[in-house]
């Protein structure tokens, strides 16, 4: 296992080192990218000033304060880009090329993703999770980061990373079929960003949001952020993570059976 | 100016004749855009139906409130602008993320027409029709739906107006577009920092009174995208805001100039130093 | 018309670039960041010649020698820091919008055609771009036409053109306008024999119709041999051969291959040129492959029939073959002598 992993070294390595070479265009996209949590932040205010109760749906506005950008963070930290990578190389056909190496096709990819987010967490994470736990600590007065739920936070956060990579890598083969990659992945993102709860909480959907609740989705922000908030009890972290589990273990076996289909039609046909 | 009006439209021509190529690809991608504002729509549905209308409130008083008719007017009315500029001069990003970057400009210096114009121009961005498309029928969805007191508000007349500046509306996007693409000149690539600023008309999408002074200042004077979208809105429902239409003009002429201030450093430094 | 007529005047063309130096390490990187420290890089150093109107030149000279740079300047989109050029009268960078309508660039590695679009698209854009006359394009493309053979693809897209046929496209493309001047990067780069042929053919013929000026920059020395009688060489942007093909042939041409076939392929280790004569680098190479035996040598040094002579007397030997140095052979050496100076001149 050990030795394993050792062969995938070099892969985090790369990663690491381009998202190191893009810092300065990765930081002021970052920044652009966050302007519309900032944008939500003021239309949450109005919309909880207008309001004449205290909380909507069960929360208040430092909850959505905490909500907006905390579900940005796991966006950004459980995002990746399979689906684009994988599709390109089937499109253009050097797939084939990473078959006859003696490494593990999407593990190579992985651990390339994993490298940049070594500098992602430095970047996203830290400033993020500090300036959120700054707001609560100047509106409340007090301290108000959960250190275990922080903990479950985290491993909830990994579960959904990896729901999303095996998920992206079980879309990006639908390159084989489909042969465009560019409209599908914005319907995927869009599809992907409503149903995960990332505009509106799923709480303001009533029993649609319930039943999003069930589906993959939901599992790749909503629970990690609802955890982080203490939002959930005991009992619903139990179920909610999982289901998360469930979930994942789904993706990789669907990868390894589209992989398997996908390798037998490459043999075949030639990619 | 004719000639360049009769190239101009014979690249539109080229690149619709591309997006008959590539009808799917083309189909697919408006789909995902329509599908994208749907749920952006929907999701202020949703927020919005918590609550009576969108209050601007000083000290716990209302001050001033907008219901989700004008709300999505507004909405509606910011599209507007910025889809025309995003229809028409779409390829000031492709400057930015790559065309300096891998050596493409010189395509363009070894052309007898302006180097500026030939890059805004030669890419027809029909994705682009659906966000004008949605921006107009938000417009009539509000205004057909509005209580009868707020539609009765609105004078038509002040419409007219509002169609004289908007090619400046249009005009403070594509400056602001050329300002941050010609920075690669410099670096290369320049991209991210044009999606930076180019986000900021977020912002412009609701009222202007609901933001702190901060950004307030910022999308009235620095990147004044609120001259694009809340003033105008706000204008053509009642009348305020009136002061906002010459500044309109006045700062987008400003940025005009500024941005071609850059664009022509940024040659002289791309003349000099190749890529 | 007059054939003396000169069509390009390049005059102690210079260009320097500024590179930022950065110290290594995180204080070194602080220090470019507030007191930037620059070296100046001389990318072309005092570069002039001639090129008189329908003449075919080929402007040659070893990766990163300044040629590209130079091209630049000719097309207008690099300033000189010194120096004038002027084409047809005019200098390149003051009236670019006017100057440009004179020339023609295809840059072989980059297509100016509309990816997407059938090929005669991009024509009728070009024919827009450039404001020709209807007539006029009309005659134009039929010329082009016949001349590159358009016909067979002229309305397939340009994405589902064979690389020959991208090329032919391009060229017609920068032609379309009747420049006086063409600028050609690496034409024939990735094509093969046949293709690279015609190429060749249509240029020829292009020159010598509309009195075309062409200035071609290649690796591929057959372009050179083939299409042009006068080159112009540059190393470490300096000027080092302007002049005829044969000049250089007379002037460089003094190396000669012996080819032998030994009887016996482990006699080829009696003979050791390199110790029983003393030739100067670059004056002698050695190619053992079995019993076939290849040297190169310079002439000047050691007549062809000493050379004979010795290898006779050391070995027994099946066949021999002579051959005179081509122009790669001639350019391979200047090339070398181009290094050694600068390594004697650092």
């Amino acid at each position: 296992m050990k030795r394993q992993l050792r062969i995938y070294k070099p892969f985090t390595r790369a990663g690491l080192l381009e998202m190191v070479a893009y810092r300065v265009n990765f930081i002021f996209f970052l920044l652009g990218e966050i302007m519309q949590c900032f944008v939500m932040f003021f239309v949450w205010k109005a919309v909880f000033d207008s309001s004449s109760q205290e909380t909507l749906y069960g929360f208040s506005y430092d909850n959505m304060v905490v909500y907006l950008f905390i579900t940005f963070l796991c966006g950004y930290i459980t995002y990746s880009d399979g689906t684009y990578v994988i599709g390109k190389e089937i499109l253009d056909g050097s797939i084939a090329m990473r078959m006859i190496k003696p490494v593990n096709f999407d593990m190579c990819f992985l651990f390339q993703e994993l490298g940049g987010k070594i500098f992602q967490l430095l970047i996203v994470f830290l400033p993020i999770t500090v300036g959120v736990e700054g707001y609560r600590w100047i509106v409340n007065g007090a301290f108000m980061m959960d250190v275990p739920m922080f903990l479950l936070f985290i491993v909830s956060m990994i579960l959904a990373y990896g729901i999303n990579f095996f998920f992206n890598v079980c879309y990006g083969f639908l390159a084989f079929y489909l042969k465009n990659l560019w409209g599908t992945d914005i319907i995927k993102g869009v599809i992907v960003g409503f149903l995960s709860g990332a505009t509106v909480p799923l709480a303001f959907m009533g029993t649609f949001g319930q039943v999003l609740g069930f589906l993959p989705f939901a599992s790749l922000s909503y629970t990690p952020v609802m955890i982080y908030m203490g939002m959930y009890s005991g009992a619903q972290i139990i179920f909610y993570m999982s289901l998360q589990l469930v979930w994942l273990v789904a993706f990789v076996l669907l990868s390894r059976l589209i992989l398997r289909s996908a390798m037998k039609r490459l043999v075949v046909h030639g990619g | 100016m004719r000639r360049y009006l009769k190239l101009h439209s014979i690249f539109i021509k080229q690149d619709l004749k591309k997006l008959m190529e590539y009808k799917v690809d083309f189909l697919l991608g408006a789909l995902g855009f329509l599908l994208g504002q749907a749920v952006q729509i929907f999701c202020l549905g949703v927020i919005f139906s918590t609550i009576p209308a969108l209050c601007y409130t000083v000290g716990g008083k209302v001050v001033d409130f907008w219901t989700f008719e004008e709300v999505l007017f507004i909405y509606g009315f910011s599209l507007i602008p910025k889809g025309i500029d995003h229809l028409f001069f779409d390829n000031l990003w492709g400057l930015g993320y790559w065309i300096v970057d891998k050596g493409d400009f010189d395509k363009y210096l070894t052309r007898p027409i302006n180097s500026w114009f030939y890059v805004l121009c030669e890419k027809f961005c029909v994705d682009a029709l659906g966000e004008i498309v949605v921006g107009i029928a938000l417009i009539i969805y509000s205004t057909l739906s509005m209580p009868a007191n707020i539609a009765g508000a609105i004078n038509w007349w002040r419409v007219l107006p509002i169609i004289a500046i908007l090619p400046f509306a249009i005009m403070l996007f594509t400056s602001i577009k050329t300002a941050t693409a010609a920075i690669s000149f410099w670096t290369k690539r320049s991209g991210h920092v044009t999606h930076m600023c180019y986000m900021t008309n977020e912002f412009a999408k609701y009222p202007v009174k609901i933001y702190n002074k901060v950004v307030k200042t910022a999308i009235t004077y620095i990147l004044p995208f609120a001259l694009t979208a809340y003033y105008p809105a706000i204008y053509i429902l009642r009348g305020e805001s009136a002061w906002s239409l010459p500044v309109t003009v006045a700062v987008s002429l400003a940025f005009f100039a500024i941005s071609q201030f850059i664009w022509h450093r940024g040659l002289k430094a791309y003349e000099s130093a190749g890529s | 018309m007059n054939n003396n007529e000169i069509m390009i005047k390049v005059c102690n063309l210079k260009k320097e670039f500024r590179k930022a130096v950065k110290e290594p390490g995180l204080k070194g990187s602080f220090k470019a960041l507030f007191k930037p420290k620059y070296d100046t890089v001389k990318a072309v150093d005092g570069i002039s010649f001639d090129v008189k109107k329908g003449e075919i030149i080929g402007f040659i000279g070893p990766n990163g020698a300044g040629k590209s740079t130079v091209i630049k300047m000719l097309t207008g989109i690099l300033t000189p820091t010194e120096g004038v050029c002027t084409i047809g009268g005019k200098i390149p960078t003051k009236n670019r919008k006017e100057y440009v309508k004179e020339i023609g660039v295809v840059f072989g590695q980059r297509t100016q055609l509309w990816w997407d679009l059938a090929l005669r698209e991009t024509y009728m854009v070009l024919k827009e771009i450039y404001e020709i006359p209807d007539k006029e394009y009309k005659e134009r493309m039929a010329f082009l036409n016949e001349v590159l053979e358009l016909d067979s693809f002229i309305t397939s897209p340009v994405r589902t053109l064979s690389l020959g046929q991208r090329m032919r496209a391009d060229i017609a493309a920068s032609l379309l306008h009747n420049p006086k001047v063409l600028f050609l990067d690496e034409p024939t780069i990735g094509l093969d024999v046949v293709v690279k042929d015609n190429i060749r053919k249509a240029i020829q013929k292009i020159s010598e119709e509309s009195g075309t000026t062409v200035i071609l920059t290649t690796h591929d020395l057959e372009d050179i041999e083939l299409l042009c009688r006068r080159i112009v060489m540059i190393d470490k942007g300096k000027k080092v051969f302007d002049g005829e093909l044969s000049e250089l042939r007379r002037k460089y041409g003094q190396m000669r291959e012996l080819a032998f076939e030994l009887k016996n392929a482990e006699d080829s280790s009696k003979l050791t040129y390199d110790k029983d004569f003393s030739f100067e680098e670059g004056d002698l190479s050695v190619e053992m492959n079995g019993s076939a035996v290849k040297v190169r040598f310079n002439s000047d040094t050691v007549s062809v029939e000493n050379m004979l002579s010795y290898t006779l007397s050391k070995v027994h030997v099946k066949d021999i073959n002579v051959k005179d140095a081509d122009i790669e052979e001639i350019i391979r050496r200047l090339y070398v002598e181009g290094g050694e100076a600068d390594e004697a001149s650092t």
